[in-house]
């Protein structure tokens, strides 16, 4: 048999086959009695409604996996611009197939079925904004694909929304929104190095932001004739109008203050030798907290009466739009080791810290209200109607030796040990010093180098102070004697 | 860090369906977006939707604005505005975090109130446990005139009230409640502590009536 003998064979066959369907369909007809006249049309009817249940069935099977889909009540988490984003979620696989997901590539992220059934979404996003994503799948074949739009949303990148603005004091000269100063004292007679002084403020990206400018502010200084370090720190408060004036009247004031009284006052130097040698003498100590309260406090005091005149002679200017902390620190280094007395009021924090002996001195106490804010200011009167006020406010010490003194504005202590109790806790000392020591390498910010005479520290520390801090970014002052 | 919370309960009612549900959904995304443009906002505050019907559910529990999505609201049922009360306490006993010697704790939160109706449970329970908690401004609004002014005082001082629910003005409140969210935002960063008044917020836009 030839390919067309074959053909014809089988043809036959099924011709033969069809016509034996055709008889059998006319007997059953026949049998029901319907109408030769009406066979026609009973069959498109039937046909068609066959045909109906079947595409009804079909499209259920569909609805019941569309649903079945909904109820797994997939969301894609927001992502942040510039930062990986990973999404992940499995889907029957069994009862679907090609599944796509569209609207993704122009946000730069990528769809991908990992093993069946489980999807992932990755990439780093690249604009912000909500966004629809359309996902898309075959269920039954012969029914449309079935689509679900799911919404995602895109954060700009935090740090990308604050602004960065110049102040109009800055504008005008009148006062700049950072600055930063290196005092570098000479080695003494005998060549041993002596301590230098790097002090840095910078306006608080919340200010910024606005362009309000800076409120802390610092003023240091070395007295070559009498040897005396003064380093002050003052932060005026955000809501006062007139604080950045306030935090500048303190610094300054106290420093001229302090420096008039130190200047050839050998019988002070005279008082606290004295008393070092003899510590349980109280006579001699009252001597040198007498000189200590002239200096120290009668010049804070001197501060707070300086802004309140000021305030009077400027038209519609109160002593509370000038409300600024402040916290100053004079020493100096004798044979037998180093004197220090402070004078403190409000928040921030001051202290000696000594890396050798483990140690950490407190100059003072912060004042902390049950919340934060709650801080206590210069320009208050009760401050210095207060009767304990040296004792709270007042601190001198004596100390061998130490590594570092630092004053630093709530902008820094803040972010850096948040509560009280940890600005007594050394470790934590231990860290911030690191911190400065060795920066914030994950956002590119060196360390701060403080090796004697290096007065590119004074940059490196503003740059330093740039450090983010979630929540953290009032005006940040650090004022570091080494 | 410090996290200023920010409390929403919303009265899904059933008086609230239609429009007035829609124009609530439509409000918490244009609040959202809104926060998320704002540097404070979207480092410092935290945001919890409560709804109340027939009960009180916490939809979203206390997220950070950059994971914050919209929930499905649904209006149905009455109006237990106590139980969303109590139920607001509950949570944030377990949420905000209190100040410690090692920690400080997060801000005082901020409350917002959104009801078309009369309680239809007891309030007395519910303004109880409430008042218990310390928090930071709490603002009330009545939506429409089927709200009663005299319960939400009861609750707190700042209440205001939205002469409809349409979704224009109901929008207005929600562009407001941005804005106080921003403004509270900003001053706890800067260390001034929590707005407590009506009076220190952003003022409010026409739509929205300061009720004295």
């Amino acid at each position: 048999m030839n390919r067309h003998q074959r053909f014809l064979t089988r043809h036959n066959g099924a011709t033969a086959r069809l016509n034996e369907a055709a008889r059998s369909l006319e007997r059953l007809i026949s049998r029901l009695g319907i109408p030769a006249s009406q066979k026609e049309q009973f069959m498109s009817w039937a046909l068609e409604s066959l045909w109906n249940n079947f595409t009804e069935q079909r499209m259920n099977q569909r609805i019941i996996i569309e649903n079945e889909i909904r109820n797994l009540g997939l969301r894609f988490p927001n992502g942040t611009v510039r930062k990986t984003y990973f999404a992940e979620f499995s889907l029957p696989a069994e009862k679907i197939s090609d599944v796509r997901l569209e609207g993704i590539s122009e946000l730069g992220l990528e769809f991908k079925e990992t093993e069946p059934g489980k999807y992932t979404l990755s990439g780093v996003p690249a604009i912000h904004g909500d966004f629809n994503l359309t996902l898309s799948f075959n269920t039954v074949e012969g029914e449309p694909r079935s689509v679900f739009s799911f919404p995602v949303a895109f954060n700009p990148d935090p740090r990308s929304i604050w602004k960065d603005m110049r102040s109009e004091l800055n504008r005008k000269g009148i006062k700049p929104d950072w600055t930063t100063e290196y005092v570098k004292v000479p080695a003494d007679e005998n060549g041993n190095p002596r301590k230098d002084i790097v002090a840095a403020s910078i306006q608080g990206r919340s200010h910024a932001h606005e362009a309000r400018g800076r409120d802390d502010h610092f003023a240091v200084e070395y007295c070559p004739d009498s040897e005396w370090y003064i380093l002050a720190v003052a932060d005026g408060a955000g809501s006062a109008s007139r604080s950045w004036r306030g935090s500048e009247i303190a610094c300054n004031t106290v420093v001229e203050h302090c420096r008039e009284l130190l200047s050839g006052n050998e019988d002070f130097n005279k008082a606290i030798a004295a008393y070092h040698a003899d510590k349980e003498n109280i006579p001699l100590r009252n001597e040198v907290v007498r000189y200590v309260y002239d200096i120290v406090l009668k010049g804070a005091h001197k501060a707070h009466k300086a802004i309140i005149q000021e305030a009077a002679d400027t038209p519609d200017a109160k002593p509370r739009d000038y409300a600024t902390t402040l916290m100053f620190v004079i020493c100096r280094r004798f044979s037998f080791g180093w004197f220090i007395a402070s004078f403190w009021v409000g928040d921030g924090a001051m202290a000696v810290y000594d890396e050798n002996s483990g140690d950490i001195k407190l100059l003072g106490k912060p004042d902390e209200g049950e919340f934060s804010g709650q801080t206590r200011f210069l320009t208050m009167p009760e401050i210095f109607s207060d009767k304990d006020i040296v004792s709270k406010r007042m601190r001198m010490t004596i100390m061998p030796e130490f590594t570092s003194l630092f004053l630093m504005s709530d902008g820094v202590s803040d972010p850096m040990f948040e509560t009280d109790r940890n600005l007594n806790d050394f470790t934590k000392w231990e860290e911030f010093n690191s911190l400065l020591k060795n920066g914030f390498p994950e956002d590119e910010i060196p360390g701060v180098d403080l090796s004697d005479d290096n007065e590119e520290a004074q940059d490196q520390l503003l740059n330093w102070l740039k450090f983010w801090s979630p929540g953290n970014h009032d005006d940040r002052t650090l004022v570091v004697l080494h | 860090m410090r996290k200023l919370p920010v409390y929403i309960l919303l009265d899904c009612s059933g008086s609230m369906y239609g429009e007035p549900i829609e124009a609530v959904k439509n409000g918490l995304q244009v609040l959202t977006g809104a926060l998320k443009q704002d540097p404070y906002a979207l480092e410092t505050a935290f945001l919890s939707v409560i709804t109340f019907d027939s009960d009180a559910k916490q939809v979203v529990p206390l997220t950070e604005i950059a994971n914050f999505q919209p929930p499905q609201l649904n209006a149905s049922g009455c109006t237990a505005l106590g139980e969303a009360l109590s139920l607001v306490a509950k949570c944030a006993d377990k949420e905000v975090v209190k100040t410690s010697e090692e920690k400080k704790g997060d801000w005082k939160p901020l409350v917002f109130i959104m009801t078309d109706g009369e309680p239809t449970d007891d309030l007395n329970k519910g303004l109880a446990d409430f008042k218990q908690r310390k928090w930071g401004t709490v603002v009330a609004c009545a939506a429409g005139t089927r709200a009663n002014t005299d319960v939400l005082k009861k609750i707190t001082e700042n209440v205001v009230s939205l002469d409809t629910t349409d979704t224009a003005t109901i929008q207005k409140f929600f562009k407001w409640v941005s804005a106080s969210v921003s403004a509270n935002s900003m001053r706890v960063e800067e260390g001034g502590g929590e707005l407590t008044s009506l009076g220190e917020l952003p003022p409010p836009p026409p739509e929205v009536n300061i009720v004295i």
